[in-house]
């Protein structure tokens, strides 16, 4: 089961509203390389992983994945709080606007929605390992370009760290995979 | 929070760096940081430290006590999980092993401590044993603080 920690894994506390960056930001909330694809990715893929390392390691991740969905909605939650309906038109927020008010819901920065076609589960667990490498190099390529999008180091700070954690993941799904691929299990 | 300096620890770990080639990799002795360095950069491990745009990494700057205890709260919880991730790929490494048990003890410590004077941030604490119900007491992780 999971348990929940009342705290963000990293503080956010954003004090300039900035609706374009909280748009940017939804491709790490509901877009095809975020938060939410990563954790349900690994979540589902941990059944069909052949040792304790890759049950461990894919149930840690896909937890830890968890916890950035939560960095990543409060970050898009502060940079539109107080919002005005012009203020989100003008930032291309209109549509949001019209179907969810202020509320989150996940799609890619672009507004389209959450799919379970971005969780990736081929039931082979190399060829799930080398796409989570894949997802994780993407994610951190995207961070890189969400960070180029600002210079606020409210919004710097999170992204960095998140930025970080997927290098952090690729190497041990990187580690993992050469395991697998030398014992050949 | 330059008082935060905790004592370097070290041990092995297989240097498989973000950029290098995938085999033949030596294994090198190398340091971890201390948790509250390796919070802020979002990576314990020096050697696979990679930076964007940033240089030096941002530091937590508490406000009050408050944020101050709920940063070593984060930096310690932070360092258990890097190593419970390198721990599930290496599950024989003996330094790491202690090191973790070293900071899963000290993050229990800290949680307690910030628990006691500031409320639950688990449902197994014992500040909820009191009235009325303290769980929902603002402010939620994703309000400002």
């Amino acid at each position: 089961m999971w348990i929940y920690e009342k705290k963000l894994e990293y503080p956010v506390n954003i004090r300039r509203k900035d609706l374009k960056m909280a748009k940017y930001l939804m491709a790490q909330y509901g877009g095809p390389d975020g938060e939410l694809a990563a954790s349900l990715r690994y979540l589902n893929q941990r059944y069909t992983m052949p040792d304790e390392k890759g049950k461990a390691l894919l149930t840690d991740i896909g937890t830890e994945e968890l916890a950035h969905i939560e960095i990543i909605a409060a970050m898009i939650s502060q940079l539109v709080s107080g919002a005005t309906i012009d203020e989100l038109v003008a930032a291309g927020l209109g549509p949001h606007f019209t179907q969810h008010d202020h509320a989150l819901f996940p799609t890619d920065a672009e507004g389209v929605p959450f799919t379970s076609a971005y969780i990736e589960a081929s039931g082979d667990y190399i060829a799930d390992l080398e796409s989570n490498m894949a997802a994780e190099q993407r994610a951190r390529a995207t961070y890189e370009h969400l960070m180029d999008l600002t210079n606020d180091p409210d919004v710097l700070g999170p992204l960095a760290f998140l930025r970080q954690r997927e290098v952090i993941h690729y190497q041990r799904f990187k580690e993992l995979r050469n395991y697998y691929l030398e014992k050949k299990i | 929070m330059n008082n935060y300096k905790v004592t370097q620890d070290y041990y092995n770990y297989v240097n498989n760096n973000y950029n290098q080639p995938l085999y033949n990799q030596d294994v090198k002795k190398n340091t971890v940081l201390d948790p509250y360095n390796g919070f802020i950069r979002g990576n314990m491990f020096p050697e696979l430290y990679n930076s964007y745009k940033i240089n030096t990494p941002y530091e937590i700057t508490p406000m009050n006590e408050q944020a101050e205890l709920l940063t070593y709260v984060d930096a310690y919880t932070f360092a258990m999980i890097d190593l419970n991730l390198y721990l599930d790929v290496y599950p024989n490494d003996k330094e790491a092993l202690q090191l973790f048990n070293q900071y899963r003890t000290q993050a229990e410590e800290y949680i307690k401590k910030y628990e006691s004077k500031f409320g639950p941030l688990l449902l197994t604490s014992n500040s909820l044993n009191t009235f009325p119900w303290a769980w929902n007491k603002n402010p939620w992780p994703w309000e400002k603080k």
